[in-house]
């Protein structure tokens, strides 16, 4: 059984009649020890879902899902006091910007203490060893001196590491990182994912990495799923995915990465933005954008298919070679 | 002004030894400390070219943006326009030099006025350096400018808030070129953007670069973004330049012990192309307090006893400019 199991979690906001829908039937899995990559641009939904299965999405909000179980309990149904048992303790965030993450009026020995007293009480002594003992694990240099700093005497990726050991604070089992590098410099980047990476191996952690950044997602996950205006567009694993993209959006992702082109050539570029709240096409999300659409992406939405072992939301998935499959001849552009 | 016109053979932007020092309070009955932000820096860019400046955070990539564009007076060094030193300009001869030099910042969101609408954030500069023009040629000018960068017309009237962020650096970039500069310095213009969008802006800066002749000074933090766009890069380090030359050949083969860890820290995401690196140890030091000798020398894999005590000065090394006491033994 996954650590995590969501099917169809959708979360609403705006009125019950004209709602926005913000994430749309997205369904997904985690295992223990392992990471899932989240990767879609602004706007695709991949913060709202994970908020929603941490419980911070507030009124006027609404999630619902046909399940959203965390080691076989039920999320949604559970009372709210169990809930916030499991959230913070079982499952913990981090969250992008470690800077505004942190309350800046308490020393960071004392945010930290916080919610080891919540979950796992303790007398004083033992929650300042445990606190010391965390951010010797976070790789903190110094620990015992950075105890009693305020946050304003932190670095950024100071900061984040602060931030992560309170999240693995009470030994969770599931992690969720909300663009947990996005505010640091890549040097930094990348000490702070070998250090996930390091945590979730020793614990056999589940880790899910939110990230709008693809070559990062395609270095740490082991799975991916990649996402567009609240919709999952396509997952598989982490190796084939970027590899042998099966659905338009992920291969016209890849094409608009500068390291794709070629000496001072020009970008192939998506034309167009992501759908707001007001525009969404009635057909597929990417029709206006897709260079493969036809009248039939225009008028009706795909479903996800199963497509040679891979989840792809589109009605003419790519084959090896980058060219869509099932269209009638000559219906191509 | 002789600063103007282009002199055949002298470069288009030329900084010699370029250094800006802010003092720094420190509190009551404390001396004032000196951040050496920009701690002599020269480069010279040609006409139609673009050159990077990469680091990371805090090593003065942006205050050399600042000083290039005139908006703070350099502490002590030369800045040259044409081969005339500018640093020093009245503000009226400034003014002058600001037609040439124009800027387009980071933050697409943070820079337009957002009670002014697209109309007139882009007639502001016209209206301020060329007073010549009457209104209507004044906005025969900016309608022309908004077809450039891909604006449509009936966006005249539109307020920021109504654009996306890509449509928004549009803007930007079109109020920097309105006045038909020779230089833009672009400060992490595609970092607030998506993948996608970036791309689209990328190539809006690539086809205007071409069309129109400008020179960009491009300020980034993206390896991958400045490889595609730059005909020179510029690796900063702590207010100094770390190594210069050269894009295809820096990242073909990067001297310097920092550059390298740059660009073995960013993540590729083509399997082979990926090295299996340490990453640095350590953070930035702080630039009140630098180390001794060479300021990277506590984070290097190379650094010797020589490296803790004397500052290596760049120095020209295989047709590049690096600072290292040791790039003979570890290129």
């Amino acid at each position: 059984m996954a650590l995590l199991e969501v099917k169809n979690l959708t979360v609403e906001f705006g009125s019950e009649d004209k709602p926005f829908r913000a994430v749309d039937s997205v369904s997904y899995s985690v295992d223990r020890g392992e990471v899932l990559g989240i990767v879609g641009e602004s706007g695709s939904g991949k913060s709202v879902s994970s908020l929603a299965v941490m419980g911070l999405i507030d009124f006027p909000g609404r999630v619902s899902a046909d399940s959203l179980t965390f080691d076989g309990q039920d999320l949604l149904t559970m009372p709210a006091k169990r809930r916030r048992e499991i959230t913070g303790k079982d499952i913990a965030m981090i969250f992008q910007d470690p800077m505004s993450a942190l309350n800046p009026c308490f020393t960071v020995e004392a945010q930290i203490m916080e919610a080891l007293k919540v979950h796992e009480g303790g007398n004083k002594k033992q929650r300042r060893e445990r606190t010391l003992e965390l951010l010797n694990q976070v790789g903190i240099p110094d620990p015992k001196s950075r105890m009693t700093a305020y946050p304003h005497q932190l670095s950024g990726g100071m900061s984040q590491r602060i931030v992560i050991a309170m999240a693995i604070a009470c030994k969770p089992r599931l992690l969720i990182a909300d663009e947990p590098t996005t505010a640091l410099d890549v040097t930094i980047q990348a000490q702070i994912i070998d250090l996930l990476l390091k945590l979730q191996e020793d614990s056999d952690m589940g880790l899910i990495l939110i990230t709008h950044d693809l070559a990062l997602v395609s270095e740490a996950a082991n799975r991916i799923q990649v996402m567009y205006a609240g919709q999952l567009f396509e997952s598989g694993p982490a190796d084939s995915i970027f590899a042998a993209p099966r659905h338009p959006y992920t291969q016209a992702l890849l094409e608009a990465l500068p390291e794709r082109s070629e000496g001072h050539d020009r970008l192939r570029t998506i034309p167009g933005v992501v759908p707001g709240q007001y525009d969404r096409p009635a057909g597929c999300l990417l029709a206006p954008r897709c260079r493969y659409a036809n009248e039939s992406c225009v008028k009706a939405r795909p479903e996800v298919s199963d497509f040679n072992g891979r989840d792809v939301r589109c009605f003419y998935p790519l084959n090896d070679q980058g060219q869509p499959t099932g269209m009638a001849t000559g219906e191509t552009v | 002004m002789s600063f103007l016109d282009a002199k055949p053979g002298v470069p288009l932007l030329e900084s010699d030894d370029l250094v800006r020092h802010y003092e720094v309070n420190r509190g009551l009955g404390k001396p004032n400390a000196t951040v050496k932000a920009l701690d002599g820096v020269s480069f010279s860019l040609e006409a139609q070219k673009t050159l990077a400046v990469v680091g990371e955070s805090g090593c003065g990539k942006s205050t050399l943006g600042r000083q290039l564009t005139l908006i703070e007076k350099p502490t002590s060094g030369a800045l040259k326009l044409n081969g005339t030193e500018v640093g020093h300009l009245s503000d009226k001869e400034a003014k002058q030099f600001r037609r040439t030099v124009q800027m387009i910042f980071q933050n697409p969101y943070g820079s337009l006025n957002p009670r002014k609408k697209v109309g007139q954030i882009l007639a502001e500069p016209v209206l301020l350096n060329m007073d010549n023009l009457g209104r209507k040629e004044r906005e025969e000018r900016v309608r022309a400018t908004m077809a450039k960068v891909g604006l449509r017309p009936e966006f005249y009237q539109r307020y920021p808030h109504m654009f996306s962020g890509g449509q928004r650096q549009r803007i930007a970039i079109a109020r920097a070129l309105i006045l038909e500069p020779k230089v833009i310095v672009a400060d992490e213009p595609v970092s607030a953007l998506d993948v996608s969008v970036q791309a689209q802006v990328l190539n809006l800066m690539m086809d205007l670069q071409e069309e129109m002749n400008v020179a960009y000074v491009f300020i980034s933090h993206d390896l991958s973004v400045v490889r595609h766009i730059a005909d020179d890069v510029m690796v900063m380090y702590l207010g100094r330049v770390a190594e210069k030359g050269p894009t295809e050949e820096i990242f073909a083969k990067p001297l310097h012990p920092y550059t390298r860890a740059l660009l073995a820290s960013a993540p590729k995401i083509d399997p082979t192309q990926r090295v299996k690196a340490e990453p640095l140890t350590g953070e930035l030091p702080s630039p009140i307090n630098p180390p001794s000798g060479c300021a990277f020398h506590k984070r290097c894999p190379f650094a010797t006893e020589e490296c803790a005590k004397v500052r290596p000065e760049l120095r020209n090394f295989e047709g590049r400019e690096v600072a290292c006491h040791r790039v003979e033994e570890i290129a």
